[in-house]
């Protein structure tokens, strides 16, 4: 058990760091630091899906002349390429949120907003 | 030779490409805006209608982008699920619309940020309708995730004083929820080599090990019940879908939520064709969850006093039949249920855009302010009353069909408390409604200028009466979306029986 879980622990830290972000979310209560427990998540899921691409011994899968198999799979880089893309714009959009959220309401933290409702 | 499916990439691009040139265009004026979108939604309705027809004489079929096969290309996939584009084009053409007085109106919202509405709503259009035909589990992801971006910024938009806070719950729960699946996905993959959905199923059908599947299988269903605003991850519904516009509303409400039952849909027939997870369990976790969000939703409805709020309880009671219809798993009560989807989003649609007349018009939201309503504003009150009475089941209207098909759907599956608990919910959602009409005809006017104010401009009232008058044809009409639907049903079923 304990050895297969060594063997995936690359799988084990995303799962790990998916944790920490959900806790995150949920216990604190700043609205920035909520946010960046997304982030902490966002970060866990791509790594995971990097961690997928793995081939032991794989070289980079580019054509040439000299090129030998095995190859690393390139398909989770490209994935992670658009996952990163949606993760920025869900950023940008969260950040432009919690800037109109304070201004309006003088705070952040999402007790006092809770009491403001 | 011509070939229909071309119109598949079409359907999914116009509105896309469209959403990005909105501002653009409407660089000179921004009543352009406002045209451009209706033109770009008319060519989408073209496309999709095309679409229609051809699932509908050849039965489902394929378009690959670029020409790659499958797996290695995407592929775009059209069956009888996908037919849920119609719904989509017709409600946001109606939308857009609407938008034209509407966003004028919002007080909030600087005049020049308009165009960035349409923009926004265009590729909310565009998401649902390329996450209803992909047939690739990424692409699935990514049309999720800009349909869900565009609402937690429509949310936003309406510039009331806890807009963005509704917004922002929305998209801390939204975006957990998109993670959730991305990971499954990420799973799925790492565990089929593959994205391709019918792919996928007949190689996972002899993968390795079937707990990462299972566990794929339950954040996927997590994931997915989030968007769909399931009982116990509801939350984040209320505020969001009354806070927004009321076109916004109408979209949120009658679609964006029924893309996380249509994500469900699509997993189950993966996981379903491999076979190699007992589903039993999971089905019967979704009926009482169903059952569950029928009754509560229905419950809170009562105590609400803004109409638009009210509104949107309801949506999570209807989300709790037709999730029930599923988890059933009975040949009836899936028809029910996926019919349900299409109905359900009629009638929110009709009730949030007459909602949305009656604010305009009057600027007041709870039932007590809106007291004798009807009076002065009779064509919105009586399609506020054609959408209450579908939306309770009563029979010559859309959403009796549905009910009764689930109904019968839960005696066939020998479970008739779930039946019991349909009608009890039933019962809440008619007083709810009761107190709404009771409200508009028969009370007293709180503010005695209620009396004065003016019937909702054409370009408000033609979408409200449209769609009330689609409530009344589909309930008489009704057999023609449960046969359509039914070969679907039995897919969907066919391996869960074997």
């Amino acid at each position: 058990m304990l050895e297969a879980l060594w063997n995936n622990v690359d799988y084990v830290a995303s799962v790990v760091l998916f944790c920490i972000g959900l806790y995150i979310i949920i216990a604190k209560n700043n609205l920035i630091k909520k946010f960046l427990g997304l982030n902490i998540m966002e970060t866990a899921v791509f790594s995971f899906i990097v961690a997928l691409g793995v081939v032991d011994g794989g070289e980079p899968p580019i054509m040439g002349p000299d090129a030998t198999p095995p190859f690393a799979s390139p398909i989770p880089q490209a994935l992670v390429l658009t996952g990163i893309v949606v993760a920025v714009s869900t950023t940008a959009l969260a950040l432009s949120l919690i800037i109109r959220i304070y201004r309006q309401c003088g705070t952040i933290e999402a007790d006092e907003l809770r009491e403001m409702e | 030779m011509y070939d229909w499916a071309h119109w598949l990439p079409l359907a999914i691009l116009t509105p896309l490409l469209g959403a990005v040139l909105t501002p653009v265009v409407s660089l000179r004026s921004r009543h352009v805006a406002v045209w451009w979108s209706l033109g770009v939604m008319t060519v989408t309705s073209v496309a999709a209608a095309m679409l229609i027809i051809r699932v509908a004489l050849e039965g489902p079929f394929s378009y690959l982008p670029g020409g790659w096969e499958p797996p290695y290309g995407i592929e775009l996939r059209f069956d009888e699920f996908s037919a849920s584009v119609s719904v989509i084009v017709l409600i946001g053409w109606l939308a857009v619309l609407y938008s034209l007085r509407y966003t004028e109106w919002l007080r909030e919202v600087p005049k020049q940020r308009i165009p960035y509405y349409y923009s926004l709503l265009l590729l909310n259009l565009g998401g649902m309708i390329g996450f209803v035909v992909t047939g690739d589990l990424f692409n699935l992801f990514v049309f999720l995730e800009i349909l869900s971006l565009s609402s937690y910024a429509l949310v936003a938009f309406s510039g009331e004083h806890i807009a963005e806070m509704a917004a922002f719950k929305y998209l801390l729960m939204g975006a957990i929820s998109s993670l959730l699946v991305l990971f499954s996905i990420a799973i799925l993959f790492g565990l089929t080599g593959s994205l391709n959905m019918a792919d996928v199923a007949t190689r996972l059908s002899s993968a390795e090990s079937v707990a990462p599947a299972a566990l794929a299988l339950g954040m996927l269903t997590v994931g997915f019940m989030v968007k769909a605003a399931l009982f116990p991850v509801h939350i984040w519904l209320p505020d969001a879908h009354s806070i927004a516009p009321s076109p916004i509303s109408a979209v949120l409400s009658g679609l964006v939520v029924k893309i996380g039952i249509l994500g469900m849909i699509r997993i189950y027939q993966i996981y379903n064709t491999a076979g190699v997870i007992d589903m039993h369990w999971l089905n019967h976790v979704l009926v009482w969850l169903g059952a569950i969000s029928i009754v509560m939703g229905a419950f809170f409805a009562i105590f609400q006093d803004d109409i638009k709020l009210m509104l949107a309880y309801s949506t999570i009671s209807n989300i709790g039949y037709i999730v029930m219809g599923l988890g059933l798993s009975t040949n009836f009560s899936i028809i029910g249920g996926s019919v349900h989807v299409f109905n359900h989003a009629l009638i929110k649609a009709t009730l949030f855009f007459a909602a949305g007349c009656l604010i305009y018009r009057t600027g007041y939201r709870t039932l007590t302010d809106l007291r004798g309503v009807g009076h002065s504003m009779p064509l919105t009150s009586i399609a506020i009353s054609i959408g209450a009475i579908s939306i309770v089941g009563i029979p010559p209207t859309a959403g009796f069909l549905c009910k009764w098909y689930i109904t019968l759907g839960a005696f066939e599956a020998e479970q008739p408390f779930f039946g019991f608990a349909l009608i009890f919910g039933a019962l809440f959602i008619f007083i709810y409604y009761i107190r709404m009409v009771n409200a508009f005809y028969f009370q007293a006017p709180t503010h005695p200028e209620i009396l004065e104010v003016k019937e909702a401009p054409a370009s408000m009232l033609f979408p409200t009466l449209f769609l009330a008058g689609l409530c009344l044809v589909m309930g008489i009409l009704g057999r023609i979306p449960l046969a359509f639907i039914e070969p679907a049903a039995q897919r969907l079923l066919a391996p869960l029986g074997g």
